[in-house]
């Protein structure tokens, strides 16, 4: 049983080819003179500059936080390059027909619907190479409805007093290293504006790619649904197989006003490394939505990649009768680790927050999950449901739950529970005894495992992120 | 170095004790010097502030050694009423052989570290700070630093011990801020059954010292050992405390923990299991009013294949009291079929008081369950209409409802005589009425 599993686990990342396009790329290295490069790149205003070379003032004055369940060799930022384009894109292809076609390959081998025609109906695509948006699809038909979606590079030129207004509100420069980080040397990244009382004809998706080695990326995706609209929003992430760590530092904030709904949901597969641990990408991302009054935002994720994860999406219910919900797998296999959950703040009255985070480790991996339900003296009748599950696959590996629980309001109700058991010897004979054989119980088990989250995902997600967790799983039980 | 560490280092130099314990004071002072004050960003301090150190002189010129005056202090502070107890009493950490019992139980030895000698001697000097861990608490070093006197209870092999060991600590005011340390060793010899009971008291009027005590249980293989840690002293007391078990194969821990707030109440609990089919069963209750503070931290490792514990803390705040509760289980790597549980609810009271809990589960093996829960919120409005559409009114309901709470885990305690101690000391705890309280005490 154990070669099976072994043999279904060494399955290769699917994703880990690299693509042969030109890139002008930086020299590795951090200081203002990049900074103004990049800045000067993408032709931004001068506020924007200004902005960003505040939010290095305050990285410099910044440590690494070192509070993670985490273990990684320390990063020099100085080796890092903070910005990689391939050639292709100095003049701005004006349609698809123009992209790169080695681009446009990249992304159909990833099974990514850049052309209109063969798109799957109803996904709007902003393809994020390295540290550029390549395509956005959909664009026209999105602007009939009112709907903004575009690489926030141009949205900074064609929009500057909807991203004046909402960049940096909800992560602020210094809010921590890596989004401070993040806010000095954001390359570029998706906008959403939903107007007033739109629904969102379809569903919106970036899909991120580093390609070129040494290169970080660091993308910004703002999205904000104006009163009473409504988004669904999903993520996709790959990198080819390379030997060192790269890094990978994202700030994502939402807004959602008053009545407004945002659905944001992430498939995560970078590349993890090898089975002994060498090379991945460091996924080191800030997420956080604010809801005002009667506002919704759901954040599901499906975290399979990385080789250190260090993610925490969250949500500020400001608003009264604001409503979040965090729903995650995680699933982490061979050297990989990840300290990943999210914060609740509630401050309005008859705030609701639910957190339902599933976690599986294997081979030699360590899994955390560490979250904060906070209470503010403001939070009347608020409620709050958590339950935290780890299942262990193998006994080399870690699963640790960190929640914090905080309350200031006698009215607020919390509950949290949380459990961790492994795949039972009894769950596996029973299977097996009717014929089914120990690798598919395997996947059954853990397919049920996640059933609560995975049924919160998009349609073409949900069939992603079962087959990623078949793929990393397979083999791991013996 | 802090102000405060090199004030109290200075201290602690001064401190002549046995020399044979020499070892351990200049590892206590070492570690101690070496110690970062803790802030609030430091994360085992993050919710409970030190202030009180700052505001509060505790370690001038001279320690506090020479107790209060014995013969103004009642045996009605410390009695428990129909327990067979042999009293152990610590005036402000210094041993009073006026307020204790004469005699002690056969099975037992007890024995002064000053006046330790032979085989006693090589036993403190083995198991001393074995289960102690010095490097997450520094306070534990400072005691060790101060290390001039302490006390041994052996309890003999294959021994069952029907006479419990009552270890009183009384604070008394002193003339002016001082510190107070204790220090407590106990060994349960194999297939040994006994009870020790920790408690803490003090006398009526306003406080001003720092109690800074160190428990240590060494639990041999098979022994059984009833725990209790009562900490009832006066609210301007600041109290920090460390109890740390070890738990050898086939061991049994039962604890019972009680905390009344204060103004800096802090109590770390260590057990570890260190072999096979160890179990430790804890239950805590702990209630904070006026402008009180209590913090509980404990950490249960699983160090071996096949240890059960579980742990039960329950809280009720009012007025604007703070609580924190920070429950840990470690499972290492190998300690398969481990079943560890936990359990902390808390009930808020006021609008002004708080909470912070964190039940933290660390698991490096496979094979176990581990489950913790934790919930806060008030008393329910449905369980309080019920009462009072029977004829109860509301205010009685409500400290019924509170007492009620906590009732399971007092209900649970083993002796009957700490059980009617507590049992209306608690309720006054809700209500000074004793109309309200008329069903329940």
């Amino acid at each position: 049983m154990t070669d099976q599993v072994d043999a279904y686990l060494e399955k290769d990342y699917a994703a880990g080819f690299t693509t042969d396009v030109e890139s002008e790329t930086l020299p590795p290295g951090l200081n203002e003179d990049v900074i103004r490069f990049i800045s000067q790149k993408k032709g931004e205003p001068e506020w924007l500059l200004d902005w960003r070379l505040k939010a290095f003032n305050v990285w410099k004055e910044m440590s690494d936080p070192n509070w993670a369940q985490v273990n990684y060799p320390e990063i020099n930022f100085q080796d890092v390059s903070y910005y990689s384009a391939p050639k292709s894109m100095e003049d701005k292809p004006k349609s698809l027909d123009e992209v790169d076609p080695e681009l446009l390959e990249t992304y159909e081998k990833l099974g990514i619907p850049l052309h209109e025609q063969a798109a799957l109906a109803g996904v709007a695509v902003d393809a994020v190479f390295d540290s550029v948006s390549v395509a956005t699809t959909f664009r026209e038909k999105l602007a009939e409805a009112g709907v903004i979606f575009m690489p926030i590079s141009e949205a900074v030129h064609e929009h500057p007093e909807l991203v004046k207004k909402y960049l940096g509100s909800v992560v602020p420069q210094k809010d921590n290293f890596y989004s401070a980080l993040n806010c000095a040397v954001f390359s570029d990244g998706s906008f959403v504006y939903i107007p007033k009382g739109v629904r969102c004809p379809m569903e919106l998706s970036t899909y991120f790619r580093i390609n070129e080695a040494k290169t970080g990326q660091f993308e910004r995706t703002l999205i904000v649904a104006d009163e009473g609209s409504h988004v669904s929003y999903l993520e996709g992430c790959t990198a080819p197989m390379r030997d060192e760590n790269q890094l990978h530092a994202a700030v994502v904030e939402l807004v959602a006003l008053d009545n407004a709904e945002i659905k944001y949901s992430t498939v995560q597969n970078w590349y993890p490394g090898d089975k002994d641990g060498n090379g991945g990408i460091y996924n080191f991302v800030t997420k956080r939505g604010v809801c005002h009054t009667n506002a919704k935002i759901s954040w599901t994720q499906v975290e399979t990649g990385s080789a250190v994860t260090w993610k925490y999406p969250s949500c500020v219910l400001k608003g009264d009768n604001s409503v979040g919900e965090f729903y995650s797998v995680a699933l982490t296999n061979n050297f990989q680790q990840a300290d990943t959950g999210t914060k609740m703040i509630h401050l309005g009255k008859n705030t609701k927050s639910t957190i339902i985070s599933k976690g599986i480790s294997a081979g030699k991996s360590d899994q955390s999950y560490r979250g904060l339900v906070r209470m503010n003296p403001g939070a009347e009748g608020a409620r709050n449901f958590t339950q935290c599950d780890s299942l262990l696959i193998g006994d080399k590996c870690g699963a640790h739950t960190f929640p914090y629980v905080e309350s200031k309001n006698p009215s607020a109700v919390i509950e949290h529970e949380a459990t961790t058991s492994k795949v039972s010897d009894d769950q596996m004979f029973l299977c097996q005894q009717r014929g089914i054989d120990p690798e598919k119980a395997i996947s059954m088990i853990v397919n049920g495992f996640c059933r609560e989250v995975f049924k919160e995902l998009p349609m073409e997600f949900a069939v992603e992120a079962g087959k990623l967790l078949e793929v990393s799983l397979e083999g791991s039980v013996g | 170095m802090s102000e405060i560490i090199s004030k109290a280092a200075e201290l602690a130099k001064k401190i002549e004790g046995p020399e044979w314990l020499n070892s351990f004071r200049t590892l206590g002072l070492t570690q101690w010097q070496q110690a970062k004050w803790p802030t609030r960003k430091t994360e085992h301090w993050k919710y409970s502030s030190l202030r009180a150190f700052n505001e509060n002189d505790f370690f001038a010129t001279q320690v506090h050694r020479q107790g209060g005056d014995e013969q103004k202090l009642s045996s009605e502070l410390f009695d428990i009423p129909g327990l067979n107890a042999s009293r152990l009493v610590f005036v402000d950490g210094i041993y009073s052989e006026e307020l204790s019992s004469d005699r002690y139980p056969l099975n037992v030895d007890i024995v002064f570290f000053s006046k330790a000698e032979g085989a006693h001697k090589e036993i403190i000097s083995e198991y001393l700070g074995s289960a102690i861990d010095l490097e997450k608490n520094i306070f534990a070093r400072f005691n060790t630093a101060d290390l001039n006197e302490g006390v041994l209870i052996q309890i003999k092999q294959d021994q069952k011990v029907d006479q419990t060991v009552q270890i009183v600590h009384v604070s008394t005011k002193g003339e002016s801020e001082f510190t107070a340390q204790q220090r407590v060793l106990v060994i349960a010899e194999r297939h040994s059954e006994s009870t020790i009971v920790e408690h803490f008291v003090s006398t009526e009027e306003i406080q001003n010292s720092f109690t800074n005590t160190a428990t240590e249980l060494i639990l041999k293989d098979g022994s059984s050992l009833n725990h209790y840690r009562l900490n009832m002293e006066q609210e301007n007391i600041v109290h920090v405390g460390n109890v740390s078990a070890n738990l050898r194969a086939n061991a049994t821990l039962n604890s019972f923990v009680l905390g009344f707030g204060g103004k800096l109440k802090r109590i770390d609990f260590k057990v570890n299991h260190l072999g096979s089919g160890a179990h430790c069963e804890m239950a805590g209750v702990y209630l904070p009013k006026n402008k009180q503070h209590i913090d509980y931290h404990t950490c249960i490792d699983h160090q071996v294949p096949h240890c059960t514990s579980n742990e039960v803390f329950r809280g009720i705040m009012a007025d604007e009291s703070k609580a924190v509760f920070n429950g840990r289980i470690h499972i290492y790597p190998d300690a398969q079929k481990t079943y560890a549980e936990m359990s902390n609810k808390n009930l808020l009271l006021s609008h002004k008081a708080e909470i912070n809990t964190k039940p933290e589960l660390e698991i490096y093996a496979d094979d176990v369950r581990c489950a913790h829960g934790a919930t806060v919120s008030q008393i329910e409005e449905k369980a309080l209409y019920y009462m009072q559409s029977r004829g109860i009114s509301k205010k009685e309901a409500e400290v019924m409802l509170s007492f009620g709470f906590i009732n399971e885990l007092i209900s649970g305690i083993k002796h009957g005589p700490i059980q009617n101690l507590l049992r209306p000391v608690l309720a006054r705890q809700f209500s000074r009425d004793e109309e309200l309280l008329k069903h329940i005490i």
